[in-house]
């Protein structure tokens, strides 16, 4: 247990007994086991530092939400709302003993409003689970991080999730319409119009705005109204190798000038292409470049080959090796360079895992081939392996760097090229998180980046949660 | 075979939590220690002698099926069944052992709580794995008994008299699902070559049967339907006679040595066969054949056998749909669903290959069961040990077979058919749905279209 749990005193056995009425006994857990198990999120500071909450309660309801809340106020205890703990930031996870706040059960489909373009859903819902649901209606709800498989929606939301597609169809934030939310004091509010299903709307302050991206300090999101759109028909891949990263960069601008819109332009470098064809030989990827760029189209089967058609002619001039498909099954081949990945990173060294760590900066696409180079060079330095991909189209870049654990000097290395990697990332005008998150690892560059701007987040937090309740410990807020 | 010891499997899991969509348990309470990644966090701490051996960590770990469904979810292969069985055995080792040195680990084991098995309990179990699953001869004693117990009018009396109510619920609900057991005589040994039904025409392969240890007792005729199943798929079937169990329950109880003789014995017994493939009808035995070079990781001489043996293992469904031809096969306008086996779509791999056959069957419609990822609850005696979740697990199964409004309920292992039938039997259900074992199902589809020609 780290040393910051322990600086408040004990629970109050009348907090535990009140919890107990509240959800019942079998949803409030005090083994050491269960608070183990509450000890993480898929963070590496967590794997480090991992941190138990006191006790655990598994919400099913607003109102269960709501009184354990103004119970936390009464007794003045931290809550920490926990989706599926898939963040990479310690978002999710105590820093001051206090009462974990499980959210993934409440997870129904409310209202599938198809005609209206959108949904109403509890915030436990699986991303994927929610667009299968949707499938038979022909509608999806877009933002897809590559977690979409095991995050919840209230996760996104709270995150301001994205993901490859981000580059067309944006992030989490464009398509939330309104939101139920539990206040830091109890009360329950509707934003976006307590009764509205309307798609648009300049009433009022944006308060579920506000909430998005917010890591849970905020309020906790207990319903959540999407907006929605259609299924793509179908989609084309164009996968390009580079002999030199500034090519990469070059064809990319080639692109966006000439007028087409892919729906996502991925990038991987030599070291991720050489990790994906040890996890899957037959992949056969070309090696001998220093980038690969997968690009994706979608829309009408018509649109689609004329598409690949174009992106084909206008990267040709840059690239040392094409492949491209609008068959699905071919797709789905080419397409597992990509999806594969970020698991096959670990691959890169015996033994080793990857450490997500300096995992999510963003900078601007102009100065793409310069940071992925200073990044290696960083890496040199501290003699650590490491994978480079990530959105191109938005200039967001997933570093992996793979290290064994019982190396201790690797494991001293690393955290320090991690803050050089967020340094990099504001040198060039960039941020040290576009995706995944500021919470406990990244609360330290808030300053640095917001400026004067930071104060008006914490008189925001003071207003809205006095007594510090939601969340403590997070985003540089008042601790 | 693996490439990862269940220690060092532990600590390639990120926590990136692919595998909570897929896991049982975990969707029924929703808390992270019923989950697969929570199940591995508590491992490791108590691996580490971060928690001490105790009832708690016990009973949470007891909580895991072990259905392998987070194998397959997981991008990094992380073995969790391998690492709950790792610590589990760990506990047991401090509890029964007197002089208890962990080697490699450290468990802490100063605030042990848990009774020692008392010797009797042990003595039985021991028993039972050795003396009757793992003999022929025994087993089919035990056979005999239960079948005169069926047919002497026993059953009935016992029934009548109530006597089952001194036994634990799930027991009794066990007894009265329990199948029909052949008489003695038709549980004769099988023929040991039975050559493919269509003699003129060239054979799809030359194939050995698995029968298994309580498959060819309590479900004879699901093995005497295998033989016939294959052969009329165009195989030449060789059963051999030297065969023994899989050494499934063994292994999984932590009886190693047990399981390693006896995959020796299989491995001989098989090579003598001289087959392409090694046909299994149960996911169970399967899935624990195709894990054999597990037992010899370090043992050269056998490593080598172990590995040409497990490469021929292939589940009937799988190499009847990919290597045979199966005759015409006549449903009677039943609608049809199929909840797979755990081993057989997570270890095996074999995920489509019944639900296809069935799909063949002319006047029969298939229906896809929803969530049929989930494990039934079934798992070994898992329903014995954990009634509680068992039951929450099975009845929300049962939920979902009855949103297929089928009239026949596929499965793939003797486990998962009992579970189903106690299943319809709960739910008062046993005339409108009944639950077929597939090569069953199968057979009696081909002697429907037969009997009509």
């Amino acid at each position: 247990m780290s040393a910051e749990t322990m600086a408040r005193p004990p629970l109050d056995k009348e907090v535990l007994s009140r919890l107990e009425e509240i959800f019942g006994k079998d949803r409030v857990l005090t083994n050491q086991t269960d608070l183990i198990t509450y000890s993480y999120d898929a963070s590496f500071e967590t794997q480090l530092n991992p941190r138990k909450p006191e006790v655990v309660v598994i919400a099913l309801s607003t109102e269960e939400v709501s009184e354990c809340v103004k119970l936390a106020n009464e007794f003045m205890v931290p809550i920490y709302p926990r989706g599926a703990a898939t963040g990479q930031t310690g978002g999710a996870v105590s820093t001051k003993g206090g009462i974990m706040m499980d959210l993934s059960k409440m997870n129904r489909i409310l209202d599938i409003d198809h005609r209206n373009m959108q949904v109403i859903i509890e915030p436990g819902v699986i991303q994927n689970d929610l667009n299968e649901a949707l499938k038979p209606y022909g509608l999806r709800f877009p933002p897809d991080p590559g977690s979409a498989n095991m995050c919840t929606v209230g996760g996104m939301v709270s995150n301001n999730s994205s993901g490859l597609r981000a580059v067309k169809y944006g992030v989490t934030r464009h398509y939330v319409l309104g939101m139920e939310v539990v206040l830091p004091t109890g009360e329950v509010i509707v934003t976006g119009g307590a009764k509205s299903k309307a798609l648009k709307s300049v009433s009022g302050y944006d308060l579920a705005h506000l909430m998005i991206g917010s890591e849970g300090t905020l309020g906790i999101v207990t319903r959540l109204r999407l907006k929605l759109l259609p299924l793509p028909v179908t989609r084309g891949i164009v996968l390009c190798s580079f002999k030199q990263l500034e090519d990469a960069g070059a064809a990319v601008n080639a692109v966006f000038s000439s007028g087409l819109q892919p729906s996502a332009i991925e990038i991987m470098d030599f070291n991720c292409t050489k990790a994906v064809n040890m996890m899957k030989p037959e992949l056969n990827l070309p090696i001998d470049n220093e980038a690969i760029l997968v690009f994706e189209v979608d829309g009408a089967k018509e649109e689609v080959s004329s598409q690949v058609n174009r992106l084909k002619q206008v990267v040709e001039k840059y690239a040392s090796h094409i492949q491209f498909s609008d068959e699905p099954e071919e797709c789905e081949k080419l397409w597992q360079a990509r999806k594969l990945v970020g698991a096959a990173v670990g691959l890169l060294k015996p033994g080793g895992f990857r450490v997500y760590g300096g995992e999510d900066i963003c900078v601007p696409i102009s100065r793409l081939p310069e940071t992925l180079r200073e990044i290696h060079n960083i890496a040199d330095r501290y003699e650590i392996v490491c994978g480079i991909y990530g959105h191109v189209g938005d200039g967001n870049l997933h570093t992996g760097p793979v290290v064994n654990s019982n190396n201790e000097v690797e494991m001293e290395n690393v955290q320090q090229m991690i803050d050089e990697i967020h340094d990099l990332a504001i040198k060039m005008e960039g941020t040290t998180t576009a995706e995944h998150g500021v919470g406990i690892v990244r609360a330290q560059y808030m300053d640095i980046e917001h400026g004067p701007a930071m104060e008006v987040m914490r008189a925001i937090k003071r207003t809205l949660d006095p007594n510090n309740i939601l969340n403590p410990g997070k985003m540089a807020l008042p601790n | 075979m693996k490439t990862l010891t269940p220690e060092q499997s532990m600590y390639t899991c990120v926590r990136c939590g692919a595998c909570r969509g897929v896991c049982p348990t975990l969707n029924i309470t929703g808390r992270e220690a019923d989950g697969p990644r929570g199940r591995v966090l508590m491992a490791r701490s108590l691996l580490e002698g971060e928690i001490p051996v105790n009832q708690e960590i016990k009973e949470q770990l007891d909580r895991c099926l072990l259905c392998s469904a987070c194998v397959d979810a997981c991008p990094m292969d992380v073995q969790v069944p391998d690492i709950v069985m790792l610590a589990k055995e760990q506990i047991a080792a401090a509890t029964e052992m007197e002089s208890f040195h962990p080697k490699t680990l450290r468990l802490d084991n100063s605030q042990n709580d848990m009774k020692t098995t008392a010797k009797p309990v042990r003595g039985l179990k021991d028993f039972l794995f050795d003396k009757v699953i793992a003999d022929q001869k025994n087993l089919n004693k035990v056979g005999n008994l239960l079948w005169m117990y069926q047919k002497s009018g026993l059953q009935k009396v016992t029934r009548a008299v109530g006597i089952l109510k001194f036994f634990p619920e799930q027991m009794q609900q066990m007894e009265q699902i329990m199948p029909e057991i052949l008489p003695p005589k038709k549980r004769q040994q099988h023929p040991e070559f039975t050559p493919r039904a269509k003699e003129q025409t060239e054979a799809r392969g030359r194939v050995a049967f698995f029968q298994g240890c309580i498959m060819d007792m309590m479900f004879r005729e699901t093995n005497d339907n295998s033989i016939k199943l294959l052969s009329k798929a165009g195989f030449d079937v060789v059963t051999p006679k030297s065969q023994v169990c899989c050494g499934a329950l063994h292994h999984h109880s932590g009886k190693t040595d047990k399981a390693v003789e006896l995959a020796k014995s299989n491995i001989a017994a098989f090579e003598s066969a001289n087959v392409d493939y090694i046909i299994t009808n149960a996911g169970g035995c399967g899935a624990a054949m195709t894990e054999y070079e597990e037992l010899f990781r370090d043992n050269p001489a056998w490593l080598g056998r172990a590995k040409k043996f497990t490469e021929k293992i292939c589940d009937i469904s799988e190499i009847i749909y990919e290597k045979g031809e199966l005759p015409e096969l006549v449903g009677r306008g039943e609608r049809v669903t199929y909840q797979p086996s755990c081993h057989l779509q997570y270890v095996m791999k074999v995920k489509d290959a019944p639900a296809k056959l069935v799909k063949s069957v002319e006047n029969a419609e298939y229906v896809d069961l929803p969530e049929k990822k989930y494990c039934c609850g079934s798992a070994g005696i898992y329903n014995m040990l954990q009634p509680e979740l068992a039951n929450e697990i099975l009845d929300r199964k049962m939920e979902k077979v009855k949103e297929t409004d089928s009239a026949v309920l596929i499965t793939a292992n003797p486990g998962c058919y009992l579970q189903m039938k106690l299943g319809v039997h709960r739910e008062g259900m046993e005339k409108v749905i009944e639950t077929k074992h597939i090569v069953d199902y199968l057979v009696e589809s081909i002697d429907r279209a037969e009997s009509k020609r």
